[in-house]
């Protein structure tokens, strides 16, 4: 079946079966390998990507779901080499060691600026803790959203 | 060595932009022409002699390019481990966990694979299951019958023993003895990308791309198990997405290229992460520990005895049991002691390296013990491990390498960072933990190459794998200085066997006291040929610095190109790079553990707790953790992996546990399996680096990344300890288990009263 949707700024069609995961459609068909695939339950945020500026799961949406929406994956944060200003405070507070959470994570600094742009510390470590990193122990990542906080 | 420019500052990561913009590729992302995919089937019975694996209905499936078996592979050597080659890459005649591979499929996409991998089926004579270590040890079945023997207990893998002095009777001669057993679950490393290879046979041998901390020793394994010289075989690690331990040795490259022998295709193999949870754990132990004290309250005797859980194969077990054992005597200089490591097989999955390797393990016994005891004494539990910790100078055990740090200085900066001395609230406590583990980098000849080409760009060539630590950023950090050069003219590249230099591994904290210092002498090589070169030709080599395409001395300034074409008599475009290749090379020494340690990874633990007596929730008040690491070539970097290393350490102490029934892993999902998240964090987290140069890496430096795991869970109880007089000796520190204990402690009071 076909989705249209709008993928990074892109109108895109996927003709996919309609068991198809979103994951499976970015990486596989559209080669976006960015968006991470890991616990494939929908715990440690690895595969997130916006929808609408929301953001979702992708190892438990299907493709079909997205049909009309507007998807933002990693690959389309940054303008060119101008980093997004919440990837620019992950490189400022090197709040990535082996990466593999980082898509996600960052992603979900982003959804947690449209949700939540003030929110304090407290409130970033409960919405980030659906995004798991398992090198960091966090502390960094919490520094580097609220900075981008700051500059949202 | 000169003093640090580069090394030392807080320089951006070199690999974060690929990072944050999703451009960094690992295994799992890469692809080649003609490439097929691959899916494991893997037994679901424990334990059994293997009679038949249907793979008919498999191979029938549109889409399967083929179904291969131990049976394909009767012309291999089909079996790895680290010391003992006792696992098979698909199961030969006996079937020995839940979650064993026992077929590979190869299919045109992964949904055809793993549906075909759901339609093998096995044939299996049941043998008694033996569900845990404690079960093992005492049966008459035997899960490795071609093993040897051990005298007193069944399904032994190793047993190590160090002992000095007389043990007995310095017991005897104790006035207090001090014994308790305390127990370690098994735990899953979660590295977020699970365990990925392709593989592709060529004319020129095995191409493999794996997600590997260890490409050489991969290497070597699949040039045996495939009866190839080394050189044909050419191992290459894009990123790698965590590892902790569990990406060591072989895991499922030998799987991988036979499975792409037998399709004549590239083939990729990911594995989800149901499978990684049955690939490799850590081991769970039983620690029984007696401690014996003198009328002044010294330590005199400790006899300790470890059990591991290795699981059905010995992977890294059996250096896990000797190091446990080796480590269960520290960090205190205790003149008698006997310490005991077994491994031993069961029916689980296998357990091998992980991140603090064997030591949170002995550590919790030894640092929940000395708790124990300096309250029986009356002492404060901050001032009584000063007293004995292992002094500088000291051999940690028997005549092991003196002590390289300053333990009691590190000690009491934990204890300072949480405010030990203020006074505390009603309900929280305090507690304390000291961890010692005798470092990587020892008993090897690692080589590093430096090349500075003629437009002043540097090239290091290392072995060292990026899994978050960052050694492309410290060795840039660490060839600059050894060049006086600029740290953005410096790259490093990524980690391939085909013409690279060796090293055994990233493991252990190794990197950046061994190749890191392999990679200082090559730059420091290169740095006196372009001394020589520019003394022939400019007449000066004073205070000379390289800045981009320029070498400055004195007080002459001209680009390297035309030092070189000058000194050489060429052309410029014919000239090559400078370079030179950097060796550290370690004596082994003779040590207990057969060699000399190389330097001792040392983390320090201060926690405050708060506990709800409602609902036994454990909450970190406080957290402070002291790395140890002579020297911080990235201190940005270097606080990383220790707060990365204790949160992990929080997640032992107080959530994480693979639970089994009978031998089966019954929460192998990140729903049941609970990691630390973003809110668990400590409300006050500190991270101390202590830099005292004493260490044998560049600059003073020393390992760093497992010292925050070591020590954590014996502070977390005893803090426990000292808020509520609960002393729990079992593992992880649950709501459920805190709670029963102050329930039974209540129930205790009021029969009493």
């Amino acid at each position: 079946m076909e989705t249209e949707f709008t993928l990074n700024g892109s109108a895109v069609v996927v003709d996919a079966p309609a068991h198809e995961l979103l994951i499976d459609s970015l990486r596989e068909r559209m080669r976006l390998t960015g968006t991470k695939r890991s616990c494939d339950v929908e715990i440690c945020g690895a595969c997130t990507v916006l929808r609408d500026g929301q953001a979702i799961s992708s190892c438990t949406t299907l493709t079909a779901d997205v049909e009309g929406t507007d998807v933002v994956t990693v690959e389309g944060l940054a303008a060119g080499e101008e980093l997004h200003p919440v990837q620019q405070a992950f490189v400022d507070h090197s709040a990535a060691q082996c990466g593999f959470c980082t898509p996600g994570m960052v992603l979900s600094v982003v959804a947690l600026g449209i949700d939540f742009p003030d929110a304090d510390e407290e409130k970033i470590k409960e919405y980030l803790s659906s995004t798991i990193c398992r090198c960091t122990g966090y502390a960094k990542i919490v520094e580097a959203a609220q900075q981008a906080l700051e500059q949202m | 060595m000169t003093e640090p420019i580069e090394a030392g500052q807080r320089h951006q990561r070199k690999d974060i932009v690929d990072k944050v913009t999703g451009r960094a590729r690992y295994t799992c992302d890469l692809e080649v022409a003609g490439m097929a995919y691959a899916r494991l089937a893997r037994s679901k019975v424990a334990h059994g002699t293997l009679k038949n694996v249907d793979t008919s209905a498999a191979r029938a499936l549109p889409g399967v390019i083929c179904v291969v078996t131990a049976k394909d592979f009767e012309h291999l050597d089909m079996y790895y481990g680290e010391s003992v080659l006792d696992q098979p890459f698909l199961a030969v005649d006996r079937v020995r966990y839940i979650g064993e591979p026992i077929a590979g499929v190869v299919a045109e996409t992964q949904a055809i694979a793993d549906e075909a991998a759901e339609l093998v089926t096995l044939e299996v004579e049941e043998l008694p299951i033996l569900a845990d270590a404690a079960q093992a040890m005492t049966s008459t079945t035997l899960i490795h019958p071609e093993r040897p023997v051990d005298p007193e207990l069944a399904n032994v893998c190793n047993r190590a023993v160090f002992a000095y002095g007389d043990v007995d009777q310095a017991l005897e001669d104790a006035v207090y003895v001090h014994e308790a057993t305390y127990t370690f679950p098994a735990l899953y490393h979660y590295a977020m990308e699970p365990h990925s290879c392709l593989a592709e046979w060529t004319t020129e041998g095995l191409e493999m791309w794996s997600s590997t901390q260890q490409p050489h020793k991969v290497r070597a394994d699949l040039a045996r198990m495939f009866r190839t010289p080394h050189n044909n075989v050419r191992v290459r690690v894009p990123f790698v997405g965590g590892g902790y331990g569990s990406k060591g040795q072989a895991k499922y490259e030998p799987v991988t290229a036979a499975m792409a022998l037998v399709a004549q295709r590239p083939v990729r193999l990911v594995n989800s992460i149901n499978e990684s949870f049955h690939t490799v754990t850590r081991h769970a132990a039983v620690v029984t520990m007696k401690t014996g004290i003198d009328a002044d309250g010294k330590i005199i005797a400790r006899d300790s005895q470890v059990i591991y859980d290795t699981g059905a194969y010995a992977d890294k077990g059996p250096r896990v049991a000797r190091k446990g054992a080796y480590r269960s005597a520290g960090p205190y200089s205790i003149p008698h002691t006997r310490s005991v490591g077994i491994a031993v097989y069961s029916n689980r999955v296998p357990a091998g390296a992980f991140r603090g390797f064997s030591t949170p393990q002995v550590v919790w016994a030894g640092e929940s013990a000395v708790d124990e005891i300096a309250r029986h004494l009356g002492m404060s539990p901050l001032e009584y491990r000063k007293r004995y910790l292992t002094e500088r100078g000291k051999p940690l055990l028997g005549d092991d390498a003196p002590m390289d740090a300053d333990l009691p200085q590190g000690l009491q900066m934990a204890a300072d960072a949480i405010g030990w001395n203020e006074p505390r609230r009603a309900g929280r406590g305090r507690g304390l933990g000291s961890g010692v583990k005798d470092g990587g980098g020892g008993a090897a000849r690692v080589e590093a190459e430096v090349h500075l080409h003629r437009d002043g760009s540097i090239e290091v060539v290392a072995s060292t794998i990026e899994l978050g630590q960052g050694p492309q950023t410290a060795f840039a950090q660490i060839a600059a200085d050894g060049l006086c050069a600029r740290f953005d003219d410096v790259k490093v590249r990524a980690v391939d066997t085909w013409g690279q230099r060796f090293d055994p591994g990233t493991n252990a904290s190794r990197s950046t006291i061994s190749v890191g210092s392999a990679v200082y002498d090559a730059a420091c090589q290169v740095y006196l040929q372009v001394c020589d070169a520019a003394e022939q030709v400019i007449g000066t080599s004073e205070r000379l610095r390289l800045e981009g395409p320029d070498v400055v001395a004195g007080d002459q300034r001209k680009p390297l190109v035309e030092i070189l074409a000058e000194m050489r008599g060429l052309q410029p475009d014919w000239l090559g790079s400078v370079f030179a290749t950097g060796v550290q090379d370690s004596t082994k020494g003779d040590g207990p553990l057969g060699y000399t340690s190389s330097f001792y990874e040392v983390g320090h633990s201060a926690v405050e707790v708060e506990v709800d007596p409602e609902t036994g929730v454990l909450t970190l008040v406080k957290c402070a953790s002291v790395a140890d690491v002579g020297f911080a070539v990235n201190p940005t970097s270097v606080e990383g992996q220790d707060e990365g290393s204790t949160v992990m350490g929080i997640g032992h102490s107080l959530y994480e546990e693979l639970e089994f029934n009978g031998p089966e892993l019954i929460n192998p999902s990140l729903v049941d399996y609970r990691v630390p998240r973003a809110e668990d964090l400590p409300r006050e987290f500190h991270t101390v680096l202590l830099e005292n140069r004493d260490g044998p890496g560049p600059f003073g430096s020393k390992g760093a990344g497992e010292g925050g795991t070591l020590a954590i869970a014996p502070a977390i109880a005893n803090a426990l300890e000292d808020a509520t007089g609960l002393r729990i000796r079992d593992l992880p520190l649950t709501p459920e288990r805190v709670w029963r204990a102050l329930q039974n402690e209540r129930a205790e009071q009021q029969d009493e009263s």
